[in-house]
């Protein structure tokens, strides 16, 4: 009996420091919140294509970006391409922490676009999970360029689509990678047998070399790479960038390398000329900028 | 003899259970702004607990919990200056005694020994306890680029303010 009671206090005893020492661990036993995945991508546009991230609620942003001229295009003398560049300007607006619009123009085909871009799913973490984020990106572009057809086009030929939807997850703190299946739409081709419709898989991602520096990687395949026939045939080529992303306070440079120089979201997705196989490179940056307008 | 085992077990049951005293929505706020910039944060998610017979106290906050007015300022302060997905918490972890709480505060995978005045009374049955405090940021290993030296302080200022009750455990 004497030794059941020893026992027994002992028991008691360890339970007692036992309760002591979980004093502390209490602080972990509450409720998990729910943590939403922040920064998968430094900024809202992976090199050409679009990442999962929008501007806060209240921000505005202004993107610059330039496409210089081809390593084999004189090179030298047109100071590394950077004579021929071609640029696009972006402005967009969050007005809320999910729903983006914006408007851009870029420089090949005088290209006027407008868009919408939308947070459907986030990645996220504790009480509630979710593995990837989903974002919806819809532009609607118009070409400003004259036609040299001499026919009278009407203002629906001009007008192309580009619709892209970004699965994306943050692997870890460093790797981030997206899977952006897209479709392109012209409402006008350049012959009969062309698809007005062209379907594209987009491959891209980060890796986290520092706190402020990522190098990223994009690619596209393309259900049709060529249009028309005979004298008019185009055969275009898959759009593949690598770059590096640094982050400073409120600004994001991308310097990349890529066989496309178009900016305008169709173009450099289904309507890229460039091969890189053919000593096509292009040196570009993108630049942004944002501005918190409302707190 | 079963009366003596049952007076241990009330009386230990009694030492495990009554006088602690917790919460999950303390109040934590920091500033580390300058004249050029506001940078604060605050979060209402922050856990505290308190032993009233050994007078042990503990608080801990999320560091993704902080809200900051702008989205891009958390972004940053998550992702660049306390990297809070290596290091998810700031934790303090000591006792209360004289006015002062004295303990091993945690912060960006950094433990530092602390003493700073704080008052804990009893209010209703309840402890609330207050202090406010500053630290030196580097003391915690957080980096301030120089490009923005004159943007952030060197360092934070930190507000606690929890009300804890008595756990029913």
């Amino acid at each position: 009996m004497v030794r059941l009671f020893s026992i027994l206090i002992f028991l008691l005893s360890a339970l007692i420091t036992n309760a002591q020492e979980d004093l502390f661990d209490l602080l972990d036993d509450g409720p998990q919140p729910t943590q939403f995945t922040y920064a998968t991508f430094k900024g809202t546009k992976l090199l050409n294509g679009q990442t999962n991230e929008t501007p806060g609620k209240g921000v505005l942003q202004y993107i610059i970006s330039h496409r210089f001229g081809s390593f084999t295009d004189e090179y030298l003398y047109n100071f590394f391409g950077l004579d021929n560049a071609h640029i696009r300007m972006q402005l967009d607006y969050g007005i809320s922490d999910r729903l983006n619009v914006g408007i851009g123009r870029s420089s090949v085909l005088k290209t006027s676009d407008t868009f919408v871009k939308y947070r459907a799913l986030r990645q996220k973490t504790g009480a509630n999970t979710f593995p990837f984020s989903l974002t919806l990106y819809s532009a609607l572009n118009y070409r400003g360029a004259r036609y040299t057809d001499g026919i009278d086009h009407n203002t629906s030929d001009r007008l192309s689509y580009q619709h892209q939807a970004v699965f994306a997850r943050k692997f870890d703190e460093r790797i981030s990678l997206i899977l952006a299946p897209s479709v392109v739409h012209w409402n006008l081709v350049p012959g009969p047998e062309d698809p007005n419709d062209t379907y594209h898989l987009m491959l891209g991602g980060r890796y986290k070399l520092t706190q402020r520096i990522a190098l990223t990687g994009e690619y596209a395949f393309s259900s049709n790479r060529r249009y028309g026939s005979g004298a008019t045939e185009e055969q275009f080529h898959n759009p593949l960038s690598i770059g590096v992303d640094i982050e400073t306070g409120g600004h994001v440079f991308q310097f990349h390398l890529s066989n496309t120089r178009a900016l305008s979201d169709p173009l450099w997705m289904a309507r890229n000329p460039y091969s890189a196989a053919n000593g096509s490179l292009f040196l570009g940056f993108n630049i942004s900028r944002v501005f918190t307008v409302k707190q | 003899m079963k009366r003596i085992i049952l007076t241990v077990l009330l009386i230990c049951s009694t030492v495990a259970s009554a006088q602690q005293y917790l919460t999950r929505e303390a109040r934590l706020s920091f500033d580390a702004g300058s004249p050029l910039e506001d940078i604060e944060a605050f979060t209402e998610s922050g856990s505290a607990v308190f032993d009233a017979s050994s007078g042990k106290i503990g608080v801990q906050a999320l560091m993704t919990s902080f809200q900051f007015k702008r989205a891009l300022m958390q972004e940053h302060f998550n992702e660049n200056y306390v990297e809070s997905e290596k290091f998810p918490k700031a934790s303090f972890r000591g006792v209360f005694a004289e006015g002062a709480v004295k303990g091993a505060l945690s912060i960006h995978g950094i433990t530092q020994e602390i003493s700073v005045p704080a008052s804990l009374t009893q209010e209703d049955g309840n402890f609330v306890l207050v202090t406010s405090f500053e630290i030196l940021l580097a003391d915690y290993g957080v980096k301030i680029p120089s490009a923005v030296a004159n943007k952030i302080s060197n360092t934070a200022s930190i507000q606690v303010r929890a009300t804890l009750k008595e756990t029913t455990k």
